[in-house]
């Protein structure tokens, strides 16, 4: 059995792509399907780069992210924890996704594409870390 | 971090095909790029997305500002050639709303 993926990282946009890499090994190893493997690294790409574009880690002494990801029979399991400052990402607005190109707002996106390919999301603030679960399933609900 | 971009001429219009990831370390070098050729009056302007692997909001939100800068002067921005789970992420974003979206690079050039 291909084992799960654990990685500590400082929260830096340069780490994205050496992530990436590990998450596709990862996808290869447990034969994943390509469209899961590109939900993982988009939903890496936005937590990440929201925590450190909105200044999450300013009060942090050693700044820090750490990824989990595993499969647990039929469903692909991907924990985010960090110790910037308290953010629950299931609380946002929705983003503008309607209106005619001139008046469409730029940004506000990245949560509402992480969110949409989930089919379960799980937000908890424990031992003074932001904890985020992201579920998929890998195999379409039956019925 | 830097993106290579590679650029074509196909029937007079410029196509731009990012290679590999658009995502938030690289998309301020992508702009930097399309905002160039805009600026240096590009009006009609094609991303071919069929050696991308990868895009995220970052980069999308490159692509957005792009379409509304070649709308405002009467130009265009069409993108074509996308991997169906990307395609899928402009769907979710409602980008295929406002933003021409075609299968092949030959329909793409016949918009033009």
């Amino acid at each position: 059995m291909p084992e799960d993926l654990h990685v500590t990282l400082s929260p830096r946009l340069s780490k994205l792509h050496d992530l990436s890499a590990m998450v596709e090994e990862f996808g290869d190893e447990h034969g994943l399907p390509v469209p899961k493997v590109f939900v993982v690294n988009l939903a890496l790409d936005e937590l990440i780069t929201n925590a450190v574009t909105h200044g999450s880690f300013e009060n942090a002494s050693d700044p820090k992210i750490e990824v989990h990801l595993r499969v647990d029979h039929d469903t692909l399991i991907l924990t985010i924890e960090d110790n910037g400052s308290m953010f629950d990402p299931t609380i946002d607005t929705e983003p503008d996704t309607e209106s005619s190109l001139d008046r469409r707002e730029v940004g506000g996106l990245g949560l509402h594409l992480v969110k949409s390919f989930a089919d379960r999301v799980s937000y908890e603030f424990v031992g003074g870390k932001n904890r985020l679960t992201l579920e998929h399933d890998l195999k379409p609900a039956s019925g | 971090m830097n993106i290579e971009v590679a650029e074509e001429r196909d029937n007079g219009v410029l196509v731009l095909l990012p290679v590999g990831r658009l995502d938030s370390a690289n998309a301020r070098t992508f702009e930097s790029i399309i905002m160039d050729h805009i600026g240096n009056g590009e009006q009609h302007l094609i991303v071919d997305f069929s050696r991308l692997a990868f895009i995220s909001s970052s980069g999308m939100r490159v692509l957005l500002i792009a379409a509304k800068r070649l709308n405002a002067s009467k130009g265009k921005l069409v993108l074509c050639e996308m991997q169906d789970h990307i395609h899928e992420v402009f769907h979710i974003s409602g980008f295929d709303q406002i933003i021409p979206i075609l299968d092949s690079r030959q329909s793409a050039t016949a918009v033009f």
